[in-house]
C-alpha cells in the first residue's frame, strides 16, 4: 500500500472536519434562534468527532496522537481546503458553506465506504447517519432562506457566490491523487465533483438561487492557506499549547 | 411591527418501534420540515429514538382550565381502577406462592 498517499488523504479529511467543526462552534451562543444554536453546535461536535477518528487512523499509521495532530501542528501542515477556514461571516454564509460542504461530504463518504483501506471504509459507513442529518439540515435552510424574503434570498445568493469557488477547492488534487485512485483508496476527485454538483444543483435551483460561473480557489491541499487559518489555529490551539504535557 | 416569531410545534418522540410516541416538548419553526430538523437535535440527541412527530401547536384543541372541575370525582370511583378490586390481594397471594415454589422446588 502507498502509505504516503493514504496519509495525505486522511489529513485532508481530518483537517477539513476539525477546522469546520471549530468554525461552526463559533455560533454557539450566537445562533439565529435557540433551537438552531443547539442544532448547529451539535453538528459542529459531530464534525470534530469525525476528525478525531480520522486522526486516530493516522496515529495507527505511526503519526502522533490525535491531540498532537489537531493542536500541535502549524497552519502550513494542515491539508484542509480554504473553504472551511474562512470566517463564519453572517448566518447566510455559514448556511451556504455548510450546505456545500455537507453535499460534498455526503458524496465523498459514500465513495469512501468502498475504500480499499478497511478502517477508512468502516469509519465512512459509521458517519453516514450523522451526515444524512447534516445534509437534511442544510437543504432545509437553503430552501427556507432562498424563499423567505427578498432580503434573505439576496444574502444567501451573495453567500453562495462567495463560498462556491472555495467549495470547488475541496476537490483540489496533488501528486498523491494518482496513487489514491490506483490503490482504490477513494474514487477520483473529478468524479466526486461531478456527483456533488448533481446533488447541489437541483436544490440551489429549486430555492430560486444560482451558482456563480467562477474558477475554483485552491491551495489548501498543498498547505497554502488564508490568513484566517493562522488566526483560527492560534485560537483553537491556545489552551493545548499553554501546557502540552497536561492530562485531561 | 411584523411578527417575526416562528410558530410553535409540539414534539413527540418514539423510543422504539411499536412503542407509543411521547410528548417531550416543543420547538419554534417556520414549517413542519424545519420543525423535524430542529426537533432532532433538541430531543433526540441523547435518548434513543427511531421516529419523531411534530404537530403545529395551534392545531391542538385543548380543554379549558376553567373547566378543570369537570375532571374531579364527586363520589368514590375507585371501582374504576384496577387497585379498587379485592381480587388484587388474591392475585398477589398466588404470585407469592408461585414464586416461593419456584425458589424452593425441593418442597414438592
Amino acid at each position: 500500500m502507498n502509505e504516503a498517499a493514504l496519509k495525505e488523504l486522511l489529513f485532508r479529511l481530518a483537517d477539513d472536519e476539525v477546522v469546520i467543526g471549530h468554525r461552526n462552534a463559533e455560533w454557539t451562543g450566537h445562533g439565529p434562534i435557540l433551537e438552531e444554536d443547539i442544532a448547529f453546535s451539535s453538528m459542529a461536535q459531530d464534525e470534530i468527532g469525525h476528525a478525531q477518528i480520522y486522526y486516530s487512523l493516522l496515529h495507527e499509521l505511526g503519526e502522533a496522537d490525535p491531540d498532537q495532530l489537531a493542536f500541535n501542528r502549524a497552519s502550513a501542515d494542515f491539508r484542509c481546503a480554504q473553504l472551511v477556514e474562512l470566517p463564519k461571516g453572517d448566518w447566510a454564509f455559514s448556511v451556504a458553506r455548510q450546505f456545500l460542504y455537507d453535499a460534498v461530504e455526503t458524496v465523498r463518504l459514500a465513495a469512501l465506504s468502498h475504500s480499499s483501506y478497511q478502517p477508512l471504509a468502516q469509519a465512512a459507513r459509521k458517519f453516514a447517519g450523522e451526515e444524512k442529518y447534516h445534509f437534511m439540515h442544510g437543504k432545509s435552510w437553503i430552501a427556507n432562506l432562498g424563499q423567505a424574503t427578498p432580503e434573505s434570498r439576496a444574502k444567501l445568493q451573495a453567500a453562495l457566490d462567495q463560498a462556491f469557488p472555495y467549495a470547488q477547492g475541496l476537490f483540489e488534487m496533488t501528486d498523491a491523487d494518482a496513487a489514491i485512485v490506483a490503490e482504490g483508496l477513494q474514487a477520483p476527485e473529478v468524479e466526486l465533483k461531478k456527483e456533488s454538483l448533481a446533488l447541489i444543483m437541483p436544490i440551489v435551483t429549486g430555492a430560486g438561487l444560482t451558482l456563480p460561473d467562477a474558477a475554483p480557489i485552491e491551495g489548501g491541499r498543498r498547505g497554502r492557506h488564508t490568513e484566517h487559518l493562522v488566526a483560527l489555529l492560534n485560537d483553537m490551539q491556545l489552551v493545548f499549547r499553554t501546557d502540552p504535557e497536561a492530562t485531561w | 411591527m411584523p411578527d417575526t416569531q416562528w410558530e410553535v410545534y409540539e414534539v413527540f418522540h418514539q423510543k422504539a418501534r411499536g412503542e407509543q410516541h411521547v410528548h417531550v416538548g416543543s420547538v419554534h419553526a417556520p414549517n413542519p420540515e424545519m420543525a423535524l430538523v430542529l426537533a432532532k437535535e433538541q430531543y433526540a440527541r441523547r435518548m434513543a429514538c427511531v421516529n419523531l412527530w411534530v404537530v403545529k401547536a395551534s392545531d391542538i384543541h385543548a380543554s379549558e382550565y376553567a373547566d378543570q372541575d369537570m375532571f374531579a370525582h364527586a363520589t368514590d370511583k375507585s371501582y374504576r381502577e384496577a387497585y379498587g378490586y379485592k381480587v388484587v390481594k388474591k392475585v398477589r397471594d398466588k404470585e407469592t406462592r408461585e414464586l416461593k415454589e419456584l425458589r424452593e422446588p425441593e418442597d414438592e
